[in-house]
């Protein structure tokens, strides 16, 4: 949408300390993942005591064996919570970019009496903390049988009020008014209106907004733990985190839980990371905030 | 000659056409959610706030007094002054790294600059708990590679995982951890410049370095606030890292250690619902009176937040 | 207009709703009628034999619990258990406790560590079982094991396994450095020292996140540190600085001074690291620990290593203690929609021979059960950690036969949390042994006193 053409600079100079300062970025920011993929790739005794050091594989590479016993341990519970995670932060994400580009236009666009107080209260909710609203949302749920289904994690995702001051800030720079009234005159309803002029003009933050709330309810680790008892339907966070508290207390039961938890990490990156390769040309182009200024 | 009265009074019909109230059923899907699953469990919560209820006893009201009891209690002070000295620490250092990161982003084009990018932003994209999880690894003395790296000096590595040096380990897990989230929102607001301001700035003679720091970052400096006041109140609350660390952390990271771990450990540790509701709701005053204090003391800088 | 009056009417509807089913009285629990009961604790996570039979919903967290619900459900026809894990430890006593606050949600029978029972008495959430026939299994129960689930008449929990403790000891290291087993605490320290002195590793560790472990040996010198009983709930004695338990705090804090021992948290990567890697002599457990180091990949068979076990050191030879760590039962929630169903789950649940034996071979559990105790199979197990030596009959089972109960406070998770800080002082130096437990004495009477109960 933006159509910002850069002159390309001519540097002269091939600017050596801005590309050491890059590497050694790159360095610090991915060390932690390579030393998990390494760690991956040993059995339990080579984590304990094996060769090589902590950033370098073993003598044997259990890569393979791992993910295979990953796969079989209890059933094959993890791959359920991997799809769990999956299930959740997609109807969550989804839901919440639905909401969220509704609720922004909405206060975009239309100059309604106590728009300025509702999103005053709208921005003041991201202050609140999580813990205050952890044990009555587990009230109400149970009132409303709703603890221990999906409905007790997606619902609660739904709220995104960063991403509603997201899409109002976009849409208020990016819809001009002229073209929705020029809509309404041709007789399109609201809606019509929204759907076919507003949304096209909105996408990059839209796609925005939906990646990052399918990443933070694919991250959610809190809210599931507090409202899910059944592990079937627990996500991943929560399922690698009792892995972790099964593992550091007098629970291993004859698996050491410590490979699993380490392969299993791994294995949870890898969908968020490929999402956001897939969807660079969105987050990562010129997306004009423009009322930031 | 038209009467201007009699035009605004007349039935526009631009005015028709935008009919504010519109806007509630716009907002309504998204308001419906916000009341009943933030509102409702706020207003319960504070509720529950009012009454404490002992072990031994029943239920009764007190008001204020839970209030006065947070606010005296030493260990809600002592999670205060922490996360209070752990964000004057942690907010400067991670605007510094992000927003070196996005502007050396933002003048370089290479493949280089593009792959640094994505590694950047990497680590936001790995659940909080998944995050920390790898560090404990990498701190602790058995699995991570800093035994071996200090033994090539001939020294005994430091132990990250008890008191003395929890702060500076947590400090580190959360830069990592977001560092690339706000590196993006600065590198956006960046690309939002209009190049040819930098144009002009280059025909007047200023090399790259001034153009960064004298037009670049005064442009985006109501973004840098934005995310200053998220990076505030995010670090207020400070939770998921030093709770999923305590486990490994040696004694250091104690039931108080931050208010949100205070509220939790009270509510689902000890039983003591109506107190942790207390506590949560004092450390919502306190976030608030924070970030109030932050956009006073800001305001002549910023160029008008919306 | 309409469609405004139309959402405020909406909106207000969700707040009261949402408002309706709430009250102040946040532990109002109690046997909520509107249990509409086990299906919100949890769908089952194994599968159900007989479908026709009425379930019983379950949360336990044995690593082979599956197992075990297996062989119930096919072995009953009456009942069926419906299992599933809701976390492990303080994450299920949390999970439980909001659920009972709630009034819904919890789950018929519940395994819970004894020394979290008497608080949840407290909180109205478990069934005395006395009125379910819990005495058609007392026999099967050491006097010790049953007192801990006791109270009074009164009974709360059905035993499943315990944690006596014992020294194990690397009997390698011990040779190499011509220490002998020591059977008191005097020769303990004295072997520290002579192994730090020939350049040894450390005798053992005492880290700060086994409260429970550092109670069990202050009772084992004397302390008794409640003096409670859920029948009459609202008094509580606490005495938690005596003479005995200043000794062994001074007596620890010596082996840190002096570098004797290590101050690494237990049950973590380092530690179980050091364990397998030969860091420490000794280690101060339980006797689910050769299971739980197998489990969490240290054992060291044909490594030269050699674990074997031996009695828990005593102050007083001629008065030996046996003292307690860990042990879970399971109890019955007054969420349960048929008590007396659920009581059989909970009296039958992991009593079999044949889950008890699964239990054994596994390594999982340490059985109360007498079944299995008093069994000369179970006794004369060569135990692989142990390198086939016949730990449960020379050290496990006496100590547990001679385990003579403990009185848990209501508040054991609160205790332990405080308890930690002030491990933390005397590994730090920063508080004197005695000086710590003073000062935990007056935090923990205090805190009794405004949780409203009368301090005796």
């Amino acid at each position: 949408m933006t159509t910002i053409t850069r002159i390309p600079t001519a540097k002269k100079r091939p600017n050596i300390t801005a590309h050491v300062f890059l590497v050694a970025l790159i360095i610090y920011f991915l060390l932690p993942l390579w030393w998990l993929f390494v760690a991956s790739t040993k059995d339990p005794q080579g984590l304990f005591t094996g060769t090589g050091g902590a950033l370098w594989f073993d003598k044997n590479f259990n890569l393979l064996a791992n993910i295979q016993e990953l796969i079989t341990y209890k059933g094959g519970i993890y791959f359920r919570w991997l799809g769990n995670s999956a299930l959740y932060s997609l109807l969550g994400g989804v839901g919440a970019t639905i909401l969220a580009v509704l609720a922004g236009y909405g206060f975009a666009k239309f100059p309604f009496r106590g728009r300025d107080f509702s999103f005053a209260v709208l921005l003041g909710s991201v202050m609140v903390p999580l813990t205050a609203l952890v044990i009555p949302t587990f009230m109400l749920m149970s009132q409303l049988h709703l603890t221990n289904t999906i409905w007790a994690v997606i619902l609660p995702s739904l709220l995104s009020p960063f991403g509603v001051y997201l899409m109002r800030v976009y849409a208020a720079d990016a819809v001009p008014d002229e073209l929705l009234d020029a809509a309404r005159v041709d007789g399109s309803g609201e809606l019509r209106t929204f759907l076919t002029v507003a949304l096209p003009l909105m996408r990059p933050a839209v796609v925005t907004v939906l990646l990052l709330s399918v990443v933070g309810t694919w991250n959610n680790y809190f809210l599931p733990l507090a409202v899910l008892s059944d592990q079937n339907l627990y996500p991943v966070t929560v399922g690698l985190g009792g892995w972790q508290a099964l593992a550091a207390s007098n629970n291993g039961g004859g698996t050491s839980l410590y490979t699993l938890i380490v392969v299993g990490s791994l294995i949870s990156i890898i969908p968020l990371v490929i999402a956001f390769l897939s969807l660079q040309k969105y987050w990562q182009g010129g997306l004009s905030l423009g009322a930031l200024k | 000659m038209t009467n201007p009265a009699a035009v605004l009074r007349a039935p526009s019909r631009r005015r028709n056409l935008r009919r504010p109230w519109i806007g509630w059923l716009f907002i309504a899907p998204f308001g419906v959610i916000f009341l009943v699953f933030l509102v409702a469990p706020l207003v319960y919560a504070f509720y529950l706030s009012l009454f404490s209820k002992g072990l031994a006893t029943g239920t009764t009201f007190s008001g204020a007094g839970n209030y006065v009891k947070a606010f005296t209690d030493p260990e809600f002070l002592s999670g205060i002054w922490f996360v209070i000295r752990f964000a004057v620490i942690l907010i400067p250092i991670q605007m510094a790294v992000s927003l070196a990161a996005a502007l050396v982003l933002d003048a370089l084009t290479t493949r280089l600059s593009r792959f640094a990018r994505l590694a950047i932003f990497v680590p936001y994209a790995i659940p909080a708990v998944v995050g920390t999880l790898m560090w404990g690894f990498l701190y602790s003395p058995t699995f991570g590679p800093l035994t071996d790296l200090f033994k090539v000096v001939n020294q005994s590595a430091p132990e990250i995982l008890s008191s003395g040096n929890i702060f500076g380990g947590l400090l580190n897990i959360v830069v990592w951890q977001w560092a690339g989230y706000y590196m993006i929102i600065i590198y956006a607001a960046l690309r939002g410049i209009d190049p040819s301001i930098y144009e002009a700035a280059r025909i007047d003679g200023a090399g790259p370095r001034q153009i960064a720091f004298r037009i670049k970052v005064p442009m985006i400096s109501s973004a840098m606030a934005l995310i200053l006041v998220f990076a505030l109140i995010g670090t207020l609350q400070f939770f998921t890292e030093p709770q999923v660390l305590r486990p490994i952390s040696n004694g250091s990271i104690t039931s108080s250690f931050t208010p949100n771990i205070y509220a939790f450990d009270l509510a689902f540790r000890f039983s003591q619902f109506n107190y942790a509701s207390t506590i949560s709701f004092s450390l919502g005053i306190v976030v608030f009176i924070a970030v109030y204090i932050f956009l006073f003391a800001s305001r002549k800088r910023r160029g008008g937040l919306s | 207009m309409k469609t405004k009056s139309l959402l405020a009417v909406v909106s207000a509807g969700a707040l009261l709703a949402a408002l309706a089913g709430c009250s102040p009285d946040v532990s109002a629990g109690g046997g909520s009628t509107d249990s509409a009961g086990g299906g919100d604790a949890g769908s089952c996570s194994n599968t159900i034999v007989n479908k026709d039979a009425p379930q019983v919903s379950v949360w336990a967290w044995y690593p082979n619990i599956n197992t075990v619900v297996d062989m119930f459900n096919k072995s009953h026809d009456d009942v069926q258990v419906c299992w599933s894990n809701a976390g492990q430890g303080a994450d299920e006593y949390a999970k439980f406790s909001t659920a009972i606050a709630a009034g819904t949600g919890a789950p018929d029978v519940v395994m819970l560590e004894a020394e979290v029972v008497p608080g949840f008495i407290l909180q109205d959430a478990l069934v005395d079982l006395s009125e379910h026939g819990a005495d058609d299994v007392k026999a099967n129960f050491s006097a010790g094991a049953w007192k801990d689930v006791s109270s009074g008449d009164s009974v709360y929990a059905i035993p499943v396994d315990g944690g006596p403790m014992a020294m194990i000891y690397r009997a390698d290291i011990f040779t190499k450095y011509g220490i002998t087993v020591p059977t008191t605490w005097d020769e303990y320290a004295a072997a520290a020292q002579q192994l730090k002195d020939a350049g040894g590793p450390f005798m053992g560790d005492f880290g700060s996140n086994v409260p429970a472990w550092f109670t069990a040996l202050m009772t084992q010198n004397g302390q008794k540190a409640w003096d409670y009983e859920s029948a009459d709930p609202q008094k509580i004695g606490v005495n938690l600085n005596d003479a005995g338990s200043k000794k062994v705090a001074d007596y620890w804090q010596d082996l840190v001074k002096k570098g004797l021992v290590d101050t690494k948290d237990q049950f973590n990567t380092d530690y179980i690291g050091g364990l397998a890697n030969g860091s420490y002599a000794t280690y101060v457990s339980a006797a689910w620990a050769p299971g739980y180091l197998t489990g969490a990949g240290a054992s060291t068979e044909g490594d030269g290593a050699q674990w074997q076990a031996a009695p828990l050191p005593q102050w007083d030879p001629a008065n030996p203690v046996s003292v307690n760590w860990g042990g879970s039962t399971f109890a019955v929630t007054t969420q349960a929609k048929d008590k007396d169903l659920a009581a059989t789950v909970a009296k039958e649940l992991y009593a079999s021979d044949e889950e008890l034996q699964d239990g054994v071979d596994t390594q999982t559990i340490f059985p109360l059960n007498q079944k299995m105790l008093a069994s000369d199979a179970f006794a004369d197990t060569p135990v692989k950690f142990f390198n086939g030596q016949t730990a449960n009959k020379d050290v496990y089972i006496p100590a547990e036969n001679a385990y003579e109960g403990y009185t848990y406070s209501p508040f054991t998770t609160y205790y332990y949390s405080e308890l930690t800080k002030s491990m933390v002082s005397i590994i730090d130096g920063s508080k004197s042994g005695s000086q710590s437990l003073d000062d935990l004495q007056k935090t923990m009477t205090d805190y009794a006193k405004a949780q409203g109960f009368t301090v005796k």
